[in-house]
């Protein structure tokens, strides 16, 4: 089957071209500290991406097991930041409407800095924990910690210029 | 010197301590911090869109002309590689377009950066030496990456002010590996792995305490050590503390100033072990 090739350079447009030349090194494998918990490795989903194989690139655990360290990125023999392409992927999942408690997580997130311009842990822990039950006794335990702390953020805090941020986040999303 | 300070939104929650500390510590040295107006999130690692990213880092940078300092790792790998991407015309011009007061350039500086700088040699603002104080110094990722001042695999600069401080740096291997914290929310068991592996590699070699200059590295480390602990049945107790916290500890600032009641392994015993020494 012929891959999807608009798939393809729209990988490459958000990612950089250089994706193009990667010679399957699996450097970026080695270095990943959850490569053990991946399917496809990152090495693999980059030839995925490269084949225009979009179903499989999308829907996987892999973009939701990065970690953002970004040492396949520093380390990369053919300057590919990796990290880049799982974003890429990230993107056109979030785009394509992706469903699952991972993207939920980004999508509640980048909502919350759109309506307040800060993040507010619970509010944000709160909201994702509606879509992902289960988490509940690791916020529990996290809660039980940090509240008698006083590290717990209890009211939102709201930045005047929250029409700006709505604005950045809106229109160069376009791009 | 004068400098503009982006707390970043963990200094409103669960990097509190960070922020006090940092804050004590600025004013010991004599550093006149500037609180960025108006200040947004900068996406941390959870917004993937590269532009809007940078569109979000820029609106933060755009609102001074000093040089920014932040205690926060993510805060400062993102406004860096933003500042980096804004370096490209056309990038630029799309952001530029959409902001309010437009980029025109920036500096950004890490707290811990900041501080070894304004230590000379046996300053004597150092009234308590941290003698004999084996420290783990904890990297993380995004302190030095993507690659800028530091290395991204071999940095010296926290064993620099550790020494600086007087106290020892023990050898850690894992001081650049990821702690797991970015995808603890929805992949606990993957982040909580690798957050014990650090813990224990740190106790191995036989640290006192941790040292991070990350709120996420931090939270993991620490608020979650007792959960770890449980989990696994490993004892560690090891407390972690900021490098503001730590720094703070030998310019002979207070607990309270320092947040030091806010960590969840208490660092008391340490931070008596460290006068104790001192008195001998």
């Amino acid at each position: 089957m012929p891959g999807d090739e608009p798939f393809k350079q729209e990988v490459l447009r958000l990612a950089g071209p250089e994706v193009l030349t990667c010679i399957q090194c699996g450097t970026c494998s080695a270095s990943c500290p959850t490569a053990n918990l991946m399917n496809p490795s990152i090495r693999r989903l980059i030839k995925l991406c490269l084949e225009g194989k979009k179903e499989e690139a999308l829907h996987n655990e892999t973009l939701w097991l990065c970690t953002s360290c970004l040492l396949c990125t520093v380390r990369c023999p053919r300057g590919i930041r990796p990290k880049a392409v799982v974003s890429a992927l990230k993107d056109i999942a979030e785009r394509t409407g992706l469903q699952g408690k991972d993207a939920a997580y980004e999508k509640f997130f980048l909502e919350q800095i759109k309506d307040y311009g800060r993040i507010a842990e619970l509010a944000l822990t709160a909201k994702f924990l509606l879509v992902f039950p289960q988490g509940v006794v690791q916020s529990m335990q996290m809660g039980l910690e940090l509240l008698p702390r006083g590290k717990i953020g209890l009211e939102i805090e709201k930045i005047k210029g929250r029409d700006e941020v709505k604005r950045i986040i809106e229109e160069l999303w376009k791009e | 010197m004068k400098l503009a300070y982006y707390p970043g939104c963990v200094s409103q929650s669960t990097g509190k301590e960070m922020d006090a500390s940092t804050r004590a510590v600025s004013a010991a040295l004599g550093i006149e911090l500037v609180e960025l107006p108006d200040w947004n999130c900068c996406g941390a690692t959870h917004v993937s869109h590269e532009l809007v990213a940078t569109g979000l880092a820029a609106r933060n940078m755009a609102q001074t002309d000093l040089p920014i300092m932040t205690s926060c790792s993510i805060c400062y790998s993102n406004l860096r590689a933003a500042a980096l991407r804004l370096e490209e015309p056309d990038t630029r011009e799309k952001v530029n377009a959409v902001l309010d007061k437009k980029y025109s350039g920036a500096k950004i500086r890490h707290a811990l950066d900041v501080i070894l700088e304004a230590l000379t040699e046996n300053d004597e603002r150092i009234v308590v030496p941290l003698k004999e104080l084996r420290v783990a110094p904890y990297y993380g990722c995004l302190l030095t990456r993507p690659a800028g001042l530091y290395s991204p695999e071999f940095p010296t600069i926290l064993e620099k002010l550790i020494k600086r401080l007087q106290a020892e740096p023990v050898d850690f291997r894992l001081k650049t590996v990821c702690c797991g914290g970015p995808i603890f929310m929805p992949q606990e068991k993957a982040a909580e792995d690798i957050a014990l592996k650090i813990l224990s590699e740190a106790k191995k070699a036989g640290a006192e305490v941790i040292v991070t200059v990350c709120p996420l590295c931090h939270l993991m480390l620490d608020a979650k050590q007792k959960v770890l602990e449980q989990k696994h049945g490993e004892k560690i107790g090891i407390p972690v503390l900021y490098v503001t916290q730590l720094a703070g500890i030998a310019l002979g600032l207070g607990p309270e100033e320092l947040g030091l009641f806010m960590n969840s392994v208490s660092p008391m015993a340490m931070v008596e072990r460290v006068y104790v020494r001192l008195s001998e």
